[in-house]
């Protein structure tokens, strides 16, 4: 690649225009605002780093950012082992295969918030009937604690997700030669031998992108959140993004929540960019 | 594979412009219209959009120069971070709605004086209290609106209680007991349906009764004061108490559909803590029993007014001080028409359905049910004021509401609950 040639900056500049106009300028506004006291209209001062001081006594925050710290480790775990699981299903050979792939990629057409809505249904009512009817209070109050709202948003995640790291996983299982798990054979491994030293190396990439995008995803969550729970009871399922929107639009805290935006930038960038260097590390070529 | 090339080649200019261009949607009107005058109106109430649009037609149709574009957002804080991005992108509304005290005080530099308009004069007493400024008037009010416990008026019937006779705190809990008590007959899910989900409900509404008196029951009073006592503490948890108790269960996971809609409308419980715009949700369901089967209770508290509906404003209309003269004199001039022209009265009461804020109108064409009992304890001065309008941002609801939902977990007692939320108004008016 040439990178001087006119033809190469030609096409990349739609994607950069688009990238500095909807990313990096309101990054920037957005730093610019949390070092002043803007309250969504005008701004009448400089504030310095007030903001970010008085971020470090604010419980609600330091609260939703454990709550989302917790969800993002179990549903990150929890996708990637069923898409895995899922994966490895549908590229055995069996009559139907194609129409399962179809199947368990579908909860992704479906948009968060609806998702939310139609898993709210399933708590409250199909739930509570089936405690009806075996008598166990617990299947009855699923969306009215914090344990139970807790696991509520990691199934629905999973749900929605587990198929669509499927399709990555499914498409770099594929990729792994025959040759070599049949020389593998050959030479003696048993299943477990040749999916553990074979295949699973050669599907490293596989995790690096499946596990940025569920660990950034989970991170980020916020159409699922409002419309399973909406942050409740008491808050105690509100995660990061919507504590944020909370401070900004409910308390009018505008320049506040930028602070804390910017704050959360920085720790889902350092976390994925982490993740994606040890990754990286990990894979293999052939 | 030349052609190909300059095939992608063209894509991607498109693609180029097309994303140049997002944004620049150009406003201004064609040059045939110079002499017209344009008049945006930014609007939260989406109940009353169709019938808001029609009427503006007909304004239109009268007034030749005049165009009024609507864009409507719906609900509470929605429409606050709405506004606030159709600030900043420049496309300033000439017309916009603001709260109380607060959004007065933010919106200060924009906000015109209205206190020249025929509708300021005849708006009803007490009703500009939050918008009045150094003896300006930065804002109309929309309509009058009421809440207090709705109640099914065939399941009272039944039970054999008369709601007349509810008129203090001691009644009403006679009154739930003997429902209580008969609920397989009547059948009944539980009395009450208290949906503690929604903060709003429980932080703002209920809050109010109890937390008004000691502010005078006036909304400026509460917006300058810097700490809350509670001092009717103990008649505010027995009503929490009460409706809890009494409730389909699990409250703090009950919204205002599963309230309104699912419960109220099919007669699963008998009463709920809600306001007259719930009328068209229950005649959403049931048609029948919204208009002939309902009718609202005052909330009671105890050792202060046992018998008086909190009636409010919930929304008042702003003029952008920042547009020139002429476009000003359009708005006042349209606001003016619709709440004091013949046609403008006719239509707020009717196709509105509002119980309107100024004087001057035919008030027995009320027609929906809970409109004209809050109307009637208005008419004999049984109100309480909707001093929440001056809670400090956001107390209510993510404070006060969210320790009402740890107070109903048992994760947090009573006092604790009066406490925090104390500390939490303080630190918010610091």
């Amino acid at each position: 690649m040439r990178k001087g040639n006119l033809w190469y900056w030609v096409f990349l500049a739609p994607v950069l225009i688009a990238l500095v106009a909807v990313v990096i300028l309101p990054l920037m506004y957005g730093i610019y605002y949390s070092f002043t006291d803007w309250n969504g209209i005008y701004t009448t001062s400089f504030v310095g780093l007030d903001h970010y001081k008085a971020l470090i006594g604010d419980e609600e925050f330091r609260n939703s950012l454990w709550f989302t710290t917790k969800f993002t480790v179990v549903s990150v775990f929890l996708i990637n082992f069923f898409g895995l699981s899922l994966a490895l299903l549908v590229t055995q050979k069996f009559k139907g295969n194609h129409v399962l792939r179809t199947i368990f990629f579908m909860p992704n057409l479906i948009g968060g918030l609806i998702l939310g809505f139609i898993w709210q249904f399933i708590f409250i009512k199909v739930f509570s009937s089936i405690g009806d009817i075996l008598g166990v209070e617990g299947l009855k109050v699923w969306l009215a604690t914090e344990e139970t709202g807790f696991w509520a948003l990691a199934i629905l995640m999973s749900w929605q997700l587990a198929g669509y790291v499927m399709v990555i996983y499914i498409s770099f299982l594929e990729g792994v030669p025959r040759e070599l798990l049949e020389s593998a054979q050959i030479d003696g491994a048993n299943s477990f031998q040749r999916f553990f030293h074979v295949t699973l190396p050669l599907v490293m990439p596989a995790f690096t992108v499946s596990l940025f995008l569920t660990l950034s995803n989970s991170f980020k969550l916020y159409d699922q959140n409002l419309s399973l729970t909406g942050g409740g009871p008491y808050n105690s399922t509100q995660m990061v993004a919507m504590e944020i929107y909370n401070t900004a639009f409910v308390e009018n805290a505008m320049a506040f929540a930028q602070a804390k935006a910017v704050i959360f930038f920085l720790i889902v960038a350092t976390i994925s960019l982490t993740q994606v260097y040890i990754n990286k590390k990990r894979e293999v070529e052939l | 594979m030349k052609a190909k090339k300059i095939g992608l080649l063209l894509l991607s200019f498109g693609l180029l412009i097309s994303v140049a261009l997002v944004g620049c949607s150009s406003s201004e009107g064609d040059d045939s219209n110079k002499d017209k005058v344009t008049v945006d109106i930014f609007q939260f109430k989406v109940e009353f959009k169709k019938q808001f649009e029609e009427v503006v037609k007909a304004y239109e149709k009268e007034n030749k120069d005049v165009n009024i574009n609507i864009t409507t957002v719906g609900g509470g804080e929605d429409y606050g971070a709405a506004l606030k991005s159709k600030f900043a992108s420049g496309n300033e509304p000439t017309i916009y709605n603001v709260g109380g005290p607060q959004d007065v005080k933010d919106w200060a530099d924009k906000l015109a004086d209205l206190s020249d308009t025929k509708a300021a004069e005849l708006a009803l007493k007490g009703t500009l209290e939050g918008v009045t400024k150094d003896d300006k008037v930065l804002g109309l009010p929309y309509n009058q609106e009421g809440y207090g416990f709705i109640y099914n008026k065939n399941v009272l019937k039944e039970a054999g209680i008369d709601p007349a006779s509810i008129t203090s705190y001691a009644a009403l809990e006679g009154a739930v007991q003997t429902l209580d008590k008969k609920k397989d007959d009547l059948g009944l899910k539980a009395v009450f349906a208290l949906p503690a989900k929604e903060t709003w409900v429980t932080g703002l509404h209920l809050s109010n009764v109890f937390l008004a008196p000691e502010f005078d029951q006036n909304v400026l009073n509460a917006f300058d004061s810097n700490k809350v006592e509670f001092t009717h503490s103990d008649a505010f948890k027995k009503v929490l108490d009460l409706q809890n108790e009494y409730s389909a269960q699990p409250t703090v996971n009950l919204d205002y559909s599963q309230q309104v809609e699912e419960l109220f409308s099919t007669g699963k419980v008998a009463m709920i803590q809600q306001g007259n715009w719930a009328y068209g949700s229950i005649a959403g369901i049931d048609e029948e029993l919204a208009n002939s089967g309902i009718g609202m209770l005052p909330i009671p508290v105890e050792g202060y007014k046992e018998d008086s509906m909190p009636v409010g404003v919930p929304m008042y209309w702003a003029v952008n001080s920042n547009k020139d003269a002429k476009e000003i004199e359009a708005a006042k001039a349209f606001l003016d028409w619709l709440y004091t022209s013949e046609t403008g009265k006719t239509t707020v009461l009717e196709d509105f359905k509002f119980i309107p804020a100024y004087e001057g109108y035919d008030t027995s064409k009320i027609s929906d049910p809970l409109a004209k009992d809050i109307y009637e304890y208005a008419q004999n001065g049984k109100t309480l004021s909707w001093t929440f309008m001056g809670y400090p941002t956001g107390w209510g609801q993510q404070e006060l509401g969210i320790n009402i939902q740890k107070y109903l977990s048992d994760k947090m007692s009573w006092k604790e609950l009066v406490s925090e939320s104390q500390e939490a108004w303080e630190k918010a008016r610091k």
